[in-house]
């Protein structure tokens, strides 16, 4: 399964390494001047980075030490919640042996010498242990034996603890050798690469108890998000957004009456040459309200363009006929045989249709942007995940090169995969480049909605066959929805077996682990989608659905072969060849998965009796990609009224093997906010399109989780040294199957769409027919 | 113009009155801990305190506070220490922290009626906050923690909630 | 033949106008050089500042914005818009020339100065109840004000209903002038209550319902009636609250804005009760609250306020919990987070929905009009708010309305809401 950023980039990624290097050539010395011009300390009021004192060593790019021992990490991923930067920083301060105290996280502007920064696919920690354990032991080892030095002993023998180097009976701390000067060291990408990386039972921080060094500026105000981005002069803009999402043209625009909105200053319609937003005519006034309220008043006429009468029906409709013929999509490399002999050979065949609906972002901070030129530069401020994207694209929009173009990083009111496409920031550049001023643009929550590259609604079909010893013999997964990575960066798609390009968010989750013979994977792009509305990457992506399909079919599977759901999967988890696990990050392959099953199900009570119409269900997944599986399994347990159709979820058990935890508390938030997302996307929110649209745009009729419907969470962590992997998604994946499948427990009706609703588990009911 | 207190200081604007009082805070007085998210008062994040109460500040046109006394996340406790800051920050409950502001001025004014709240107290009062990240389970936690260090005594009546 | 007899016809018509006019006229009173404020002994100045107060001048003589009582105030009446007059003592734009038998005559018949009729939109009808003495101190109290140069607006009344001859026949058919008659065999606070409600304070001018031409029905007192485009509740014992308007909720609502079970003081009330009954001594809003009780029925009602605490008590806890509903989830997003009691306890600051006044009255104006506008902070309870929900769509306030109509009362549901909804809307503030 290949992942974004595809091997390649990934490549260039870790091949920083080498640039670590020529930097530590090039300036690896006391007094070496800040790099960094710094956006955001998120520990700091006002997010403002904090003064450093005295001479300053800076052995890599990722970090520098001041006169006081004080150590700033660079960040290159967006903080949105995760704590990421407390996450990174605790892996380097473990290796260069700081005490946590002494340690700050400024998250940084773009620049080409971080290379890609994105922030998704919960691929942070993963991707950045390497790198920062080995830029902590660089710095560790400098100043080992600059102290050594320094202090005339020999550096034999020395070694670090809580910022102090202990050398021939002696100790000097770091504050002292940075103060003193003279550090020089280079390290070759080879000796970077042996460097010696402690032993896990020598850790200090990873894995254990620690404070995130954002969470103050969270408590009291301080914390700065891209909304409270300002510069002296600016003017405030809010579009008027057009009735599709691509293609719509502006024919006029009639202003009359926004002219009496005190502060309201024009209309700008925008010239878009990288056809981002293409009819936006930008509302400016001198105050975000007037903005507001002129925008209200503010009459445009358009030509729309393709999608204007799409429905979600429509779109259903299309993905169910493209899986219906035989031909195409993409097909997966799954390394097994053609599963068509197997099914015509099958004693008994089971074949289920899976749906789920649009979903929105709705992060909580609505989109913005505050662009405008300085020195030559067109500067931009905002929240964002994945800068490295829309660069090209803000790049064609304003006709300059990219290095004429810096985004400033400030946090994010949420992200969850809204901001890996910063599509936003192009209006407010292209308005900051026409006016020649400094714009600010915040969309209202409904402009947010109605320009939300939201989660494809998707129709899925699973099919198994079964021999006369009730064995499974072949599986196929047919997939077919929006896919956000066409939409937002076609060019890192693989392609699949036979030569089809694909998106590998919108398929990942069903090259499953189990053991099912025969497995044929085919991922269809719904093209109508594409060409109505951006499909976005949302939290998890297309593990959201393929996972619901999947673990909910395994069910409908074990009930078919009247086998316990539990008892089948750890059947189907052998194990064996292509799902043994072949790397550090896979290593112990569905066996890992197998003990979270057991786990979970043992957690939860699985088996023991309940109540009336009250039910167990359980699902499990292996996280976002096959190579960087994060083992998670979910039992549900759930009362239905059969009256009301209402499911009350009463609690989630949670089990995870995600490998090293390096920041626990960090782990556990992640989980409890992914397994929450995963119960609102099962139960309480979805919308649908109409008219090209999505219908739901703001709380009033979209209806996400609140407190009142979290039910008791139990989260346990499965105890492991193996390499760390990601958590911010893989637990929004399985709640919904196990509810679906505690449901059938409950009153035995499924339910084969999400979000499930009352009405839904009412016509279930009432049809009377299990499954 | 309008006339009122906000963080104890007296301030008297110049603008349309049915001007929402979060834009009023945010860009005219410049205290940008009190966020926007959804301005139709469903969501809390701009949940301020007025005369005590947490009050919707998209929602509430700047001539309605005309005299009376405005408290935002920056003033509820000079030095960020209310009791509810401190259980906040002790159980790491901001997650982007965005809704945050408005979670902990919303659980302020509610540990008053509130001193020692229920699960059911906390969900029926909370609801109106929208937390994006989810940090549900912890906000629960924190405002008992918090009611307990201001002397109420956390019940728990739970039902089987964390 | 047929001439004869439209003569004659055209005869009898002048014959009745001239005696009409006859009948309409009123001399006109001498001017007189403004009287020096020092010439108003303090005491007497002070008694009409309260009465003042109590009589609410200055919310109907004060645009918004404007000096006070200069006048200017736009009053939405079925006949057009009517301004109100200047009553500072400026010569030539307020009262200033108006002697102190002038400003009786205003008072106690209706009529002007120069003799023009007053328009009924001041309630003389009222404060022909008022006895010499108070109407002194009211005049002692306005002729102290500062002087104000403020024309006055004309009024958007159409014609014929804008000849001010025709208010005498108006008079003719509706008005009772006479002081205010003390009914022995009540107390004497019920009494001074009486003489307030029915004299200075004028609540019948909102609280009563009025005939096609605008006149109080005086055999439907105080039996509620639409002002201002909102509802002013019946003050009877047809008033639909669950919880019996007692003395102790009468003297909470009219001293604070605040009453602990019906909700507070919002729309056209707030004033009354913020601006004008506040300056009224504690004893007159005790009679007035004596007085309110009797009109009301509360004793014979005593024993339903149990059972609607009850209810409200169980509606409350109808929002803990998960909801699916659409509408209980609204409810729950947007209004839960205020709309809470302590401790099984309605929190007067917080009007319970249950037993508010505007979820239990027949017609959903006033709980819509709250809910898309707000109680700012110097109207109902003092310094606290309302935010205003207009953001929120038509179908989304009526869904609102509707929810807390059926879980919150055993009312029948409003009907046509969402259309209802969209006209009060378009009213404006
Ligand atoms: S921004 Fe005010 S409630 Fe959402
Ligand atoms: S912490 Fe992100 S919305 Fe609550």
């Amino acid at each position: 399964m290949s992942r974004l950023p595809p091997k390649g980039e990934q490549g260039s990624f870790l091949s920083r390494r080498n640039f670590l290097v020529a930097s530590t050539g090039a300036g690896l010395a006391f007094g070496f001047s800040a790099l960094v011009e710094a956006a955001m300390d998120p520990a700091a009021p006002g997010g403002a980075p904090m003064a450093k004192t005295g001479p300053q060593f800076e052995p890599t790019l990722w970090f520098a030490i001041d006169g006081d021992g004080i150590v700033t990490v660079n960040i290159i991923r967006a903080e949105m919640g995760q704590h990421i930067g407390a996450a990174l920083a605790r892996i380097l301060a473990d290796e260069l042996e700081v005490a946590w105290d002494k340690v700050r996280i400024v998250h940084v502007d773009t620049d080409p010498k971080w290379g890609l920064m994105v922030t998704g696919g919960s691929w942070s920690v993963w991707q950045t242990f390497p790198i920062f354990s080995q830029a902590g032991a660089a710095g560790r080892i400098a100043l080992v034996e600059a102290g050594a030095k320094l202090l005339n002993v020999s550096p034999a023998g020395g070694a670090a603890r809580d910022g102090m180097v202990h050398v021939g009976g002696r100790s000097i701390s770091y504050g002292d050798i940075v103060k003193r000067g003279g550090v020089a060291r280079q390290f070759t990408p080879e000796e970077l690469a042996k460097l010696p990386i402690k032993p896990a039972a020598d850790r200090k921080l990873i894995g254990k108890p620690g404070k995130a060094l954002d969470i103050a500026a969270k408590t009291n105000g301080t914390a700065i998000y891209g909304i409270d981005a300002k510069v002296p002069g600016m003017v405030f803009a809010r579009p008027k957004l057009p009735p599709t999402r691509q293609g719509s043209k502006v024919l006029s625009v009639d202003d009359g009456a926004a002219r009496k909105v005190k502060g309201y200053l024009r209309c700008l319609t925008l010239d878009d040459p990288s056809d981002t937003v293409p009819g936006w005519v930008m509302v400016i006034a001198e105050s975000y309200p007037a903005a507001i309220r002129a925008a209200d008043l503010v009459k445009v006429k358009w030509a729309a363009g393709p999608g204007a009468d799409v429905s979600e029906k429509g779109l259903q409709d299309h993905a169910a006929a493209l899986i219906a013929k035989a031909d195409g999509g993409a097909l997966l490399d799954t390394k097994t045989a053609d599963p068509a002999p197997a099914f015509k050979a099958a004693k008994s065949v089971l074949e289920q249709t899976y749906t789920a609906a649009t979903v929105l972002h709705f992060q909580l901070e609505p989109l913005n942007a505050l662009a405008f030129e300085k020195d030559g530069v067109m500067e931009i401020h905002t929240g964002n995940q994945w800068q490295s994207l829309i660069l090209p694209t803000l790049a064609k929009a304003l006709g300059r090169a990219e290095t004429g173009i810096v985004m400033r990083t400030y946090m994010l009111g949420g992200g969850f995969g809204r901001r890996l496409n910063g599509d936003y920031a192009v209006p407010a550049a292209l308005a900051a480049k026409a006016l020649g001023k400094p714009v600010k643009m915040v969309l209202t929550r409904e402009d947010d909605v109605r320009f939300d590259s939201v989660r494809s609604p998707s129709v899925q079909t699973l099919r198994m066959a079964f021999d006369g010893a009730g064995a499974i013999t072949a599986m196929e997964h047919h997939a077919a929805a929006g896919w956000p990575t066409l939409a937002n960066a076609p060019a890192l798609m693989p392609k699949g077996k036979n030569g089809v390009a694909y998106d590998p968010f919108a398929i990942s989750g069903a090259d499953h682990w189990y053991e099912v013979g025969a497995h044929k994977v085919r991922a269809i792009n719904n093209d109508l989608a594409n060409s109505t509305f951006r499909p976005g990457w949302l939290r998890s992506v297309g593990p959201g659905w393929t996972n619901w399909a999947l673990e909910s079919f395994i069910d409908e599977a074990a009930h078919h072969l009247k086998t316990d759901p539990v008892a089948l999967r750890l059947k189907l988890l052998t194990g064996a060849g292509a799902n043994a696990g072949s790397d550090a990050s896979t290593v112990g392959g569905a066996k890992r998965q197998a003990e979270v099953v057991r786990r979970a199900a043992q957690a939860a009570g699985w088996g023991q009796s309940l109540p009336k119409d009250t039910g167990l269900g359980l699902a499990t997944s292996f996280g976002q990609e096959r190579d960087m599986p994060t083992w998670v399994a979910c039992a549900a347990r759930v009362h239905v009224d059969r009256a009301t159709g209402v499911v009350t979820v009463q609690k989630l058990t949670m089990m995870t093997d995600a490998g090293t935890i390096v920041d626990p508390d960090g782990a556990r938030a992640q989980t409890e906010g992914a397994a929450l997302w995963g119960l609102s996307m099962a139960l309480h929110e979805g919308t649908a399109f109409e008219n090209g649209q999505v219908k739901d745009v703001n709380l009033d009729t979209y209806t996400p989780l609140r407190i009142a419907d979290t039910p008791e969470l139990d989260i346990q962590f499965v105890d492991s040294t193996q390499v760390p992997v990601g958590l911010g998604e893989p637990a929004t994946t399985v709640v919904a199957p196990a509810i679906a499948n505690a449901i059938f427990n409950a009153v035995g009706v499924r339910l084969r769409h999400i979000p499930i609703t009352p009405e839904a588990v009412r016509l279930a009911l009432a049809a009377g027919k299990p499954a | 113009m309008t006339q009122f207190t906000i963080n104890g200081r007296a301030v008297s604007i110049d603008a349309d009155e049915d001007t929402p009082l979060l834009w009023v805070i945010r860009d005219d007085i410049g205290l940008t801990g009190t966020k926007f998210g959804c301005g139709i008062g469903m969501c809390g994040a701009c949940t301020v305190h007025v005369g005590g109460r947490a009050t919707r500040s998209c929602i509430t046109p700047l001539g309605a506070v005309d005299g009376a006394e405005v408290t935002t996340i920056e003033g509820l406790d000079p030095a960020g220490q209310h009791p509810v800051q401190q259980a906040w920050l002790d159980l790491q409950t901001p997650q982007c922290g965005y809704c945050q502001s408005g979670q902990i001025m919303q659980a302020a004014a509610m540990l008053k009626d509130f001193p020692a709240p229920t699960d059911q107290d906390i969900d029926a009062t909370m609801s109106g906050n929208l937390c994006r990240c989810m940090t549900y389970v912890r906000i629960r936690a924190a405002i008992k923690q918090a009611a307990a260090a201001m002397g109420g005594q956390a019940l728990s009546t739970s039902g089987g909630k964390s | 033949m047929l001439k004869r007899l439209l003569v004659g016809l055209l005869a009898a018509v002048v014959v009745a106008m001239v005696g009409f006019a006859a009948f309409a006229w009123r001399p006109s009173i001498g001017k007189i050089t403004p009287p020096a404020a020092s010439g108003f002994s303090p005491a007497l100045v002070a008694r009409g500042e309260v009465l003042a107060g109590a009589g609410y001048c200055s919310t109907c003589h004060t645009a918004k914005g404007g000096q006070p009582f200069a006048g200017g105030y736009p009053m939405q009446t079925g006949f057009g818009t009517i301004y109100s007059t200047n009553i500072t003592p400026d010569a030539k734009t307020g009262i200033g020339t108006w002697s102190e038998a002038a400003f009786r005559r205003a008072m106690h018949q209706g009529v002007a100065r120069d003799g023009s009729h007053l328009l009924p939109a001041f309630p003389y009808d009222h404060f022909t109840k008022l006895t010499d003495a108070d109407v002194s101190a009211l005049y002692a109290y306005m002729m102290t004000r500062p002087a104000v140069v403020a024309p006055d607006r004309r009024n958007g009344i159409a014609f014929p209903l804008n000849i001010r001859a025709l208010q005498a026949g108006w008079k003719l058919l509706y008005f009772r002038p006479g002081r205010f008659e003390p009914d022995a065999a009540r107390s004497a606070e019920w009494n001074r209550g009486a003489y307030l409600a029915q004299g200075v304070s004028h609540c019948g001018a909102c609280h009563t319902p009025r005939g096609a031409l605008g006149a109080e029905k005086r055999d439907k007192a105080f039996a509620g009636a639409a002002i201002d485009n909102w509802i002013a509740p019946a003050l009877t014992a047809a008033n639909p609250s669950p919880a019996p308007w007692d003395r102790a909720e009468l003297v909470a609502y009219l001293r604070t804005g605040v009453s602990h079970y019906h909700g507070v003081a919002a729309g056209p009330m707030a004033p009354v009760v913020h601006d004008g009954l506040a300056k009224l001594p504690d004893a007159d809003i005790r009679a007035l609250a004596v007085y309110f009780a009797d009109t009301d029925g509360a004793a014979g009602r005593a024993a339903s306020l149990a059972p609607a605490l009850q209810r409200a008590a169980a509606a409350d806890r109808l929002n803990v919990g998960p909801q699916t509903d659409p509408s209980a989830r609204l409810y729950t997003a947007a209004c839960a987070s205020c709309h809470y009691n302590g401790a099984g306890q309605p929190a007067p600051l917080r009007p319970d929905l249950a037993l508010n006044s505007a979820v239990n009255l027949d017609d959903p104006t006033n709980l819509v009009r709250v809910v898309l506008h707000g109680v700012g902070a110097r109207e109902g309870a003092p310094g606290v708010v309302m935010p205003a929900f207009d953001r929120l769509s038509d179908a989304d306030i009526a869904r609102l309305a509707t929810y807390l109509r059926a879980t919150r009362t055993d009312k029948p549901a409003w009907p046509n809401l969402e259309k209802k909804v969209a006209a009060i809307r378009a009213q404006g503030k």
